[in-house]
């Protein structure tokens, strides 16, 4: 697999997404429950980056 | 007839330093791309520590601090304007690989006033906001992680303008070798835009 704009855009929808949902628990909760959520996401994202990358690379 | 022979063996030998080593899988433009997105990341890391610090560990007794407030509103509507260019960048890359120049222009140029629109929205922001940098804590992190973001979004549309440029004059072509000159910018771009997405919910929302 190759590299490019393409796959970098595809982290941006994904990421807008994410973003979108913690904003909308945020505000229809409290910013802890935001928060506590954006922290699962962020790992979650880190894991799915890290196997992302590795099968870009190989 | 021996000298002859070591003098052809020379003249086919590489003088000068070897080649530089080329990846099948990823050219040096974009290697060279990811591998600064790598440090951006870690630059923007260090402004976070500093704003969590700040807010969690310092621990005010509100956040933002009596009597600021951020302009939520305004800010998520800058936050669609920035998403926007995002999408109009990967429209202006799809149609050059398609040999669309047409849409390459109108993609880059619509990528462009998405981007100087969210700057000088931003710039508005700061003008009209109550507080400044040497108010507390909280206004010293405020503008620098928002000022840093709006640097790079300053450096992105510097990148833009050349690739418009070079785009009007009919540089590109859709060999993906022929059009590094986007894709590359565009790469940066999509990183500005991802990063805006996390200063905003971390700054205005959480």
């Amino acid at each position: 697999m190759r590299l490019n704009e393409a796959a970098v855009f595809k982290w941006v929808v994904i990421v807008g997404l994410a973003a979108a949902l913690v904003v909308a628990v945020t505000l229809l909760t409290r910013p802890l429950v935001g928060s506590l959520l954006g922290l699962v996401i962020v790992i979650a994202g880190c894991v799915y980056a890290y196997r992302w990358a590795r099968e870009r690379w190989s | 007839m021996e000298s002859a022979t070591v003098t052809v063996g020379h003249a086919e030998h590489h003088h000068g330093p070897p080649e530089a080593n080329q990846s099948s899988r990823i050219d040096r433009q974009t290697l060279g791309i990811l591998l600064f997105i790598v440090s951006e990341v870690m630059l923007f890391g260090a402004f976070f520590a500093s704003y969590f610090f700040l807010r969690v560990v310092v621990d005010p007794p509100s956040w933002p601090p009596e009597p600021y407030h951020l302009p939520v509103g305004v800010a998520g509507m800058n936050t669609a304007i920035l998403v926007s260019s995002s999408f109009t960048i990967h429209y202006a890359l799809e149609a050059i690989r398609r040999g669309n120049h047409k849409g390459l222009k109108l993609g880059l140029v619509a990528t462009w006033l998405l981007g100087a629109t969210f700057l000088f929205i931003q710039i508005n922001e700061y003008v009209h906001i109550g507080f400044s940098a040497r108010d507390l804590g909280f206004g010293s992190i405020f503008y620098s992680l928002t000022g840093l973001h709006g640097a790079h979004v300053f450096v992105g549309l510097m990148l833009l303008t050349f690739a418009t440029i070079r785009a009007f004059r009919g540089h590109f072509g859709p060999k993906a070798e022929d059009h590094l000159g986007v894709e590359v910018p565009g790469i940066y771009w999509h990183f500005v835009d991802i990063m805006w997405l996390v200063v905003y919910v971390t700054v205005y929302i959480l």
